[in-house]
């Protein structure tokens, strides 16, 4: 394919600086004390109290939600307790961002993120999303694969799906891409300049949507791009213009459409008709593609800051629970980042190892800042929220918390040898649970900003003939029967804490729960199916804390 | 002397015309037609003229879709969703009567071949016949339920006389056919052709079809039913255009037609005189009409006519007719110089 | 980690029967739910003091699924090319004529406002019916409420323990369960499509009653220390749905027209939107601050005539049933009846004697609490083909049906930085129809 020679005018707005090097932390240094280096500095400013580090189980429990996203199972919880506290977390953030269940959580989460806001669930992506957790795929060519993929490749065909499922709505292309990879909502900016964001003008909308304009799904399903075409749209003065290659910070890609005859204007329709119509209809592409430039541009080294922070800020807000710049669309000059030296560091970075999205998952888990605890005991009024100085209690996906009902509720002695296993058994039975969890999964809401629990999944766990039939089940394979055959009550209740909420009981529940079942000791195995039913609806569960 | 012959069916002409044509009449002898329109007229044309130019009964008639036009001697009576049968003098065009026929909407108006008996069939699901000349009722024809099975209001659409003027056939909504004794008003026979009529339990909890037309052979032995068969999407008119012929006196279904390849709702049934061939003619968005093989039910030759066809007008000798429908009057011929062989449909391209 | 003390809140008395048991559960529980209740994720809003009497409001919205023609319901035009074969009747308020295929709501126009000027431009069935039900254009990256949740949040009490949003839509085609959007999953409607008994409410037969109790109230006392130790609306959420649990399995019962005395169930009579319509009554009647009751499919791209016919019989009868209802049980003035739909039908008649969507010019009604009754608002061209006076879009319509509530429409949602009012920003009630 020809290339057009390319040039920037690069227009700098005020708030989108390329990422500055000088006045950050040192480039070599871990990433984890970064992170605890900006967040302890805004604390210690502002002199907030903060919430006091996690325990082990606790802390096992957070990293294996975050990494491999399910609860640990008991004996992963006993390993990690017994293990040397100098090092077991490290290894175990490296044993879990190495194992099978880091790409499926990955790739999961992922999923999450890139087809939002509806479920469409589409297979090739996902395998798409799977190969590239596999690869630990750099996260810039995730988003050329996603954008501008060769449909000649296997799997960048898949990537290309991104797009087909917005072909049809150049709004959605627009707007998904810029709130995605961009971490911008220019929607506003469609019909007006935007009223509250200084940034955001129409040249800015209409500028993005100039490199989709002439983007069309053809009858094969496959991707075209037109030879020719303009935006062209109205200003709220009235004017009509014609929208510029621009991107979000004001550079502007040559416009390397060739001069057309009206002739050749009217064979290069008919050519795209015959696209969109006959299957049989042989792909030609032009030259310039605009698609191929906006990524080009975007990863480029001046202008890759929104690439860059965008996906720091993503994968911040996944294991905090909020984003250094929230909400994570609005990356802009009105909506500062609480820690703006640390987006920064973290973006630079990011782009300086290779869009590696595992090392900056792994820096951090590894601080201080993420293990954190949720608890609030004291009497005064918790920290605003953007110190990080207290963890956020974060819902589990639907597919995490799928996945965790069906690891507690196993006979525990069940994944014992597991952690024996070749990792090729383990991928296979991991496997096996992704699937198992298909069902489980739907029943659920997917968290977002706003999210609550809805009385449906209370009723469901209340009432649905599934959770007695298989989570609550007294066979051999279960929790509960598993726990039916343990003689002394409180070594069940302890097994029952330990495979549901990945800790012991307190004294008081373990009280509570053996005064319950010495009520109830003419039927032994029903005693414990609620018992356990109480652990698995109960909130400890539901949430990440 | 010429004879019909399906195959030879070729669109003479068509002309358009403002609004829909819902219903038909014709002089003998002539291209002078009378059709009932949407905008509530009854209208003059002659189709035979160089430039046919419909003229309106102008004076004050109908208050709805005019549905039903017929001859009856110097007389034309019509009837419309208002409910009314108006009596027009076909020469001054003014009406001579006007009689609140039915409760509700009126779907079609037949005579009987003498010209002597007007019948009429409507909503408020009975038939009526009338003294052609007093206005007189002679007769209300009550079997058609007025809900369907679902408890929805039915509908009865179709109705028309035996050639011997012995007998009169109504049919429904539902695919209730009733064949009654005209001289006594009395039920002689009862059919039931289902298949004309779509429910939609499920996706979208309403029906559709029905019976739109209904003919006897002229030997007065059989009798055909028309509509459309089953459909997928109720939202469209996307099911088989469907035939069923019935030997009615002996309560058997001897042929039922589907054809998929012109959808839509047959709307008109024509027999041969001769006995050989059926005409059917309706439509879905477009328009068909179709010749089938009395004997074996085979499809003869088609034609997708310019409009979706509401009814029909059969020429004297019944080798070319005049159809009425969406926008457009259209005049087919169907003859030949010499007398067809026996009536032989050529086999269906699939299958020879 | 862990708090030192008895989690059994005050009982000392160890030697516990079960009943006792659960007693003291249920009390430890008490308390965390008061607390809850004053607080909503991040919307801006605590309850108001008019809340109280909001609470009494409720509405039915009649949601005519596919596009009801306005010409063969509210807006006829007979004689016109576009009016169709049906024609206009008289009503119980002089001047205001509907068509004759409603001649039960024509003797009970009396309740009814009719807006005859919606000029919403979105012709396609999703597009449509989401601009409907939220009263603006969808926005990437937020997703609004319907009028359902804001009502559900606006009306409803947190704690309810009748469901506070209920959606039917039996028919499979177009089928759209509603959205709480960015208001939560608390608000998200209990949805009925094949049952007409919500999923989920009745207790097992494998698991008895004492047992079913015993587990919740072990719950509660399991979570309590959870749960008070975080300061977190979303783990409050979590608490609030699982309290709700025992309250909306009593409300089964709403949902089965058998307990209707048979004289009742009479008026209403067999059809399914009847009874659904006779579902809502019972609903409202127990507090139910929202229900949709869609009645599909009205897209009559063939037989127009036909469909209309059937399926304005089926609103004609359940809605004047309902409005009778309604009435006589003095909970009319108290109820908003709404009928809309996603838009409504061209005035052109196509070749298969249908109407295809049309949203530039079409009607819609509301009966009922804080309707001026027998008003008509706005007009259509003699033809129907566009707005000739007092053209509307859906964030008036929305402002309006929220005025007539009592629910202010210019009240604010805070979502981060941006405030988003109830209806769309600048949409003004339309006080012609107002009481």
């Amino acid at each position: 394919m020809l290339r057009a020679s390319l040039t920037f005018a690069t227009i700098l707005l005020c708030a989108n600086l390329p990422l500055r090097a000088a006045d950050l932390l040192p480039a070599d240094q871990s990433m984890a004390s970064v992170i605890d280096h900006y967040v302890d500095a805004l604390i210690k400013t502002n002199d907030v109290q903060t919430a006091p580090q996690i325990d082990e189980y606790i802390l096992v429990r957070r990293l294996t939600l975050d990494l491999a996203g399910r609860i640990p199972t008991t004996d992963e919880l006993h390993a990690f307790v017994s293990a040397d506290p100098a090092t077991r977390r490290a290894e175990l953030a490296d044993r879990l961002l190495a194992s099978p269940d880091f790409i499926d959580h990955h790739r999961n989460t992922l999923q999450l993120l890139l087809e939002y806001p509806d479920r469409r669930n589409d297979n090739d992506f996902r395998k798409y999303l799977l190969w590239a957790a596999e690869q630990n795929r750099p996260w810039n060519q995730m988003f050329r694969d996603m954008l501008a993929g060769d449909e000649n490749d296997e799997h960048q065909k898949a990537a290309l799906q991104f797009v087909k499922h917005r072909a049809k709505s150049l709004d959605d292309l627009t707007n998904d891409t810029a709130i995605l990879f961009f971490g911008v909502n220019v929607s506003c900016a469609k019909c007006h300049d935007h009223p509250l964001v200084e940034d955001w003008k129409q040249d800015h909308y209409y500028g993005m949507q100039s490199f989709f304009s002439r983007t069309f799904l053809t009858k094969k399903q496959g991707l075209g791009e037109k030879f020719y075409g303009e935006v062209k749209f109205t200003t709220t003065a009235g004017v009509e213009k014609q929208a510029k290659f621009m991107f979000l910070n004001g550079s502007v890609v040559d416009d390397g459409t060739p001069e057309l005859t009206d002739e050749s204007r009217k064979k290069y329709d008919a050519l795209v008709k015959k696209l969109e119509q006959d299957d049989k209809a042989e792909a030609t592409y032009p030259d310039f593609s605009p698609r191929q430039r906006l990524v080009e541009t975007a990863s480029h080294k001046d202008n890759n800051e929104f690439l860059a922070r965008n996906i720091v800020n993503r994968i911040w807000h996944r294991l905090i629970g909020r984003g250094i710049v929230d909400p994570p669309d609005q990356l802009h000059s009105e909506n500062s980042p609480s820690h703006p030296g640390l987006l920064d560091w973290l973006a630079r970075d990011t782009v300086e190892h290779g869009y590696d999205l595992k090392r900056l998952i792994r820096g951090i888990v590894l601080s201080n800042t993420y293990s954190r605890s949720s608890e609030w005991d004291s009497a005064a009024q918790p920290p605003s929220p953007h110190y990080f100085a207290v963890a956020i209690p974060r819902p589990l996906s639907p597919r995490q918390y799928a996945m965790s009902l069906l690891v507690a509720t196993r006979n525990p002695p069940h994944w014992e040898q597991w952690l024996t296993k070749s990792a090729e058994d383990w991928k296979k039975e991991r496997g096996g649970l992704e699937g198992a969890a298909n069902g489980w999964a739907n029943q659920f809401e997917i968290p977002g900003d706003n999210f609550q629990v809805a009385v449906d999944e209370a009723l469901f766990f209340s009432n649905n003939d599934r959770i007695d039939n298989d989570l609550l089940r007294d066979s051999g394979d279960r929790l509960v029967g598993h726990l039916k055959a343990i003689e002394d009550p409180a070594e069940a209740v302890t097994a029952a804490f330990e495979a549901v909420n990945s800790r012991q009981p307190t004294a008081d529940e373990r009280k509570a729960i053996i005064e319950y079942l010495a009520s109830r000791t003419e039927d032994r195995p029903a005693a414990m199916k609620q018992v356990v039913w109480a652990l698995l609806t109960g909130p400890e569960l539901r949430f990440n804390h | 002397m010429s004879w019909s012959d399906p195959t030879k069916l070729k669109r003479v002409k068509d002309f358009g015309i403002s609004g829909i044509a819902f219903c038909v009449a014709r002089e003998p002898g002539s291209g002078k037609l009378f059709f009932g329109n949407s905008d509530f007229k009854v209208y003059e044309v002659d189709a035979l003229a160089e430039k046919p130019a419909p003229a309106a009964f102008e004076a004050e008639g109908h208050q709805s879709y005019v549905t039903g036009v017929v001859r009856s001697q110097k007389q034309l009576v019509s009837g419309s969703y208002d409910g009314n049968l108006i009596w027009w003098d076909s020469e001054s065009k003014k009406p001579t009567r006007t009689i609140k026929g039915h409760e509700r909407w009126i779907r079609r108006v037949t005579v009987s071949p003498d010209g002597n008996i007007v019948a009429s069939v409507a909503d408020d699901m009975v038939g009526k016949l009338w003294d052609a000349q007093s206005g007189e009722t002679m007769h209300t024809l009550k079997d058609h339920k007025e809900e369907t099975p679902e408890h929805f209001p039915s509908m009865l659409y179709a109705v028309a006389f035996s050639s011997d003027g012995k007998w009169l056939a109504t049919a429904d909504k539902v695919g209730h056919i009733v064949v009654w004794e005209v001289a006594s008003g009395k039920k002689a026979a009862e059919l039931e052709s289902p298949g004309m009529y779509t429910w939609d339990p499920r996706a979208r909890r309403h029906s559709i079809g029905g019976i739109r037309s209904v003919a006897f052979s002229h030997d007065s032995k059989l009798l055909a039913a028309g509509g459309i068969g089953q459909i997928g999407n109720i939202d469209h008119l996307g099911g088989p255009s469907r035939v069923e012929i019935f030997d009615w006196q002996k309560g058997e279904s001897l042929h039922t037609i589907e054809d998929n390849e012109l959808k839509g709702l047959v709307e008109q049934i024509e027999f041969d005189p001769a006995g050989n061939w059926l005409l059917a003619a309706g439509g879905d968005h477009g328009g068909f009409v179709s010749f089938y093989s009395v004997e074996t039910g085979k499809l003869i030759k088609q034609d997708k006519a310019p409009m979706h066809v509401h009814q029909l007008a059969m020429n004297d000798d019944s080798t070319g007719f005049f159809a009425v429908g969406h926008g457009k009057i259209a005049h087919y011929e169907f003859k030949s110089d010499s007398p067809p062989g026996p009536a032989e449909p050529p086999l269906p391209e699939d299958a020879a | 980690m862990g708090q030192p003390g008895s989690i059994f809140c005050g009982s000392a008395d160890h030697g516990l029967s079960r009943r006792g048991f659960l007693g003291a559960a249920s009390a430890a529980t008490a308390g965390t739910f008061a607390a809850d209740m004053t607080r909503l994720d991040g919307l801006k809003n605590p309850l108001l003091a008019g809340e109280v009497k909001r609470q009494q409001k409720s509405v039915i919205l009649l949601w005519l699924a596919g596009g009801a023609s306005q010409f063969e319901t509210w807006d006829p035009k007979p004689g016109r090319p576009t009016g169709g074969p049906y024609a206009k009747i008289k009503t119980n308020v002089n001047d205001v004529h509907i068509s004759e295929l409603l001649p039960k709501l024509a003797q009970r126009m009396n309740h009814t406002a009719i807006i005859r000027s919606l000029n919403t431009k979105i012709g396609d069935h999703g597009g449509g019916a989401s601009l409907m039900e939220t009263g603006r254009v969808s926005d990437p990256g937020l997703i609004y409420p319907d009028i359902g949740a804001i009502a559900a949040r606006e009306l409803g009490r947190r704690d309810s323990q009748v469901p506070d949003y209920v959606s039917m839509y039996t028919s499979t085609e177009g089928r759209r369960k509603g959205t709480s959007g960015f208001l939560g999953a608390r608000y998200a409607p209990m949805f009925l499509s094949d049952k007409q008994i919500p999923d989920n409410m009745h207790r097992l037969d494998a698991i008895s009653n004492d047992d079913h109790k015993d587990r919740a109230a072990l719950r509660d006392l399991l979570s309590k220390r959870f749960t008070q130790s975080r300061l977190s609306e979303k783990i409050n959420s979590h608490t609030t749905a699982y309290s709700r649990v025992h309250g909306l399995m009593s409300s089964e019962k709403l949902f089965d027209i058998e307990q209707e005395p048979e004289s009742v169930r009479a008026k209403y009579g067999p059809r399914q939107f009847a009874q659904q319509c006779l579902i809502a009554r019972r609903l409202v009647e127990a507090g139910t601050p929202f229900v949709k009751v869609a009645r599909a499919w009205w897209d009559s791209h063939g037989q127009n005539f036909e469909t209309h016919r059937e399926l304005c019989a089926d609103l004609d009868h359940a809605m004047s049933t309902l409005l009778d209802d309604l009435e006589e049980r003095g909970l009319l003035e108290n109820t908003l009846v709404v009928t809309l739909g996603e838009f409504g039908r061209t005035p052109g008649i196509n070749a298969s004697l249908g109407r295809d969507h049309f949203a530039n010019a079409w009607s819609c009604s509301l009966s009922g609490c804080g309707v001026r009754g027998g008003s008509v608002y706005g007009k259509t061209d003699p033809d129907g083909n566009t707005v000739a006076d007092g053209e509307v879009g859906a964030a008036q319509v929305f402002a309006t049906m929220l005025e007539a509530l009592g629910i202010d429409h210019e009240k604010e949602y805070m979502i981060g930085a941006r405030p988003i009012p109830l209806a769309d920003f600048g949409a003004k009630p339309i006080k012609e129809v107002l009481a």
